[in-house]
């Protein structure tokens, strides 16, 4: 068997059998993969790094647990690099499927276990920063783009209380954000269309600048959005999580701990994501050249 | 007779305020009030779907089930699912109201451990899963046949190869050359497709407040 029938009758198990081996390995032995910033991202971190301490961004977690690892991560170097710089957080959720799950999850992964009910407010990674204060968590609220208009008008009436069922009233952020005009920016961590409607309908009718980081897949699309200015940023699937995160851990030490005292994080996942992006990129090379080879046989035989 | 033009009249009326409200209104106005409220009962009936939604998978995989359809053992675990999910996120919400605490623990505990520990990886591994068939199909399936393919194989190339770290220290210029392809012919052709989708729905939007489309009424045409 010549290497042309070899690469035209490989078995497929074979390959899923690559694919597997070097998605795992990496997983437990990082290859640390440099990691180029783009532009797009860039943008974010700058934007966070100039804004003044104790401004507000809102970040709305409008994903679930099948993009958890490609999103996860961008949430979770956000948060970080906002507490870090003394920002405040609003986070909320839209996505029905585990999006108030995701939120909860990262939010504690970053700023340690909170039972606000019990009175244990205050973040065990990040000293000093009170539930209510610093950040919230209005958990989750049904309707889309409905809910992202009424927020506009009053964001009280929207989420009456948190994740918790404590009356927004209660918490001193959470009652002085009303409305979009009190944040600076927002931050859409979005699989599906949701990401969209904070870019045509949030910026596009109220003017609040948007971020978004998405999963890779949506990325395309949604550079139509960035290169339109309706966000000023774009994190797009694991590469920008990854790109985000290199900025947030090279220059806050407190948050490189954090972060690489998880299980998973971005760059272990662009380390695999890398790898098996080359098995790829070189099979459909290998495939590419076995098939003009074959045709160049069948010509030559006519 | 009224059974048609009652609802068509609504429909008109509920698609006419948010526009005019959007284009000619400032707050405080009446009008303007009138759209916030409709925007909240809009939230409230979305949660209404839910409820109509939960009923049609009853239908559906209830018949199912009965007719010994194919498929009728997954839409008993499907169904399973349902109850026992739904009646955890009960027990919790219900759970929370005075003089209800003894139907569960507060703090959503049972459907968050089914959520973390169940739905959470398979998920995961549904979507995991794709980067196995994403393997094998641009294998097997991305081949330069003809010239349209063999542009789309170039493009795709160059991307791919364009964000590997490795890749890029060889040659230098691919990312200059990603970032041309994803924010030129990738942005225009994206920006087409949403341009056109929104048209779409906006011309959809105009025919069902004018009437012209009624099969939401659940009419057919010329009726």
């Amino acid at each position: 068997m010549n290497f042309m029938d070899w690469i035209t009758n490989l078995d497929r198990r074979w390959l899923y059998l690559l694919v597997g081996v070097f998605a795992i390995v990496p997983l437990i032995f990082p290859l640390g993969m440099p990691v180029n910033v783009s532009p797009a991202v860039q943008s974010l971190y700058d934007h966070v790094e100039g804004m003044n301490p104790g401004e507000i961004i809102m970040v709305s977690m409008d994903y679930g647990p099948s993009t958890g690892p490609e999103n996860d991560p961008m949430a979770c170097a956000l948060i970080r690099h906002a507490l870090s710089r003394d920002l405040r957080i609003v986070m909320l959720a839209l996505y029905p499927i585990g999006g108030v799950n995701e939120g909860i999850q990262e939010l504690q992964r970053c700023v340690g276990d909170l039972d606000p009910p019990n009175g244990v407010l205050e973040s065990t990674k990040f000293p000093g920063k009170i539930y209510g204060k610093d950040f919230v968590y209005l958990g989750y609220k049904d309707g889309g783009l409905a809910t992202m208009r009424q927020m506009n008008e009053n964001i009280h009436e929207v989420f009456p209380s948190d994740y918790w069922q404590t009356p927004v009233t209660e918490y001193e952020l959470s009652n002085e954000v009303q409305g979009y005009d009190d944040v600076n920016f927002a931050f859409s961590v979005a699989t599906g269309i949701i990401g969209e409607w904070w870019a045509n309908t949030v910026n596009a009718q109220f003017g609040l600048p948007v971020a978004v980081g998405c999963t890779a897949v949506s990325a395309p699309k949604y550079f139509a959005y960035y290169n339109a200015g309706q966000m000023f940023a774009l994190l797009g699937g694991l590469k920008g999580a990854a790109e985000y995160e290199r900025l947030v851990l090279d220059n806050y030490p407190q948050a490189k701990a954090d972060t690489e005292e998880q299980v998973f994080y971005a760059a272990k996942g662009w380390d695999v994501q890398s790898v098996v992006y080359s098995i790829i990129t070189i099979f459909i090379i290998l495939g590419n050249v076995a098939y003009l080879l074959e045709r160049r046989r069948t010509r030559m035989q006519l | 007779m009224l059974k048609k033009k009652i609802p068509v009249l609504l429909c008109f009326l509920a698609g006419l305020l948010p526009i005019i409200s959007f284009f000619f209104t400032s707050p405080g106005d009446g009008l303007r009030e009138a759209n916030d409220t409709l925007e909240q009962w809009l939230v409230v009936v979305s949660g209404f779907a839910l409820l109509l939604g939960v009923i049609s998978v009853f239908q559906v995989n209830l018949r199912k089930i009965s007719n010994r359809s194919k498929g009728w053992v997954n839409a008993i675990y499907l169904l399973a699912s349902l109850v026992i999910m739904g009646a955890f996120g009960l027990m919790d919400a219900f759970s929370e109201m005075p003089g209800w605490g003894w139907v569960g623990t507060s703090g959503n505990t049972g459907f968050n451990w089914i959520f973390d520990a169940i739905f959470q990886p398979l998920q995961s591994t549904m979507f995991s899963l794709l980067a196995f068939y994403v393997a094998s199909a641009a294998f097997r399936a991305f081949r330069a046949r003809n010239l349209e393919a063999g542009l789309l194989l170039a493009a795709a190339m160059v991307v791919m190869l364009g964000i590997n770290p490795y890749v890029v220290k060889v040659l230098p210029f691919l990312p200059e050359w990603t970032r041309w392809i994803m924010n030129g012919p990738n942005a225009a052709a994206q920006r087409g497709i949403i341009i056109g989708a929104a048209l779409g729905a906006a011309s959809m939007t105009l025919r069902i407040l004018l009437g012209i489309e009624r099969s939401w009424l659940g009419l057919q045409e010329g009726e």
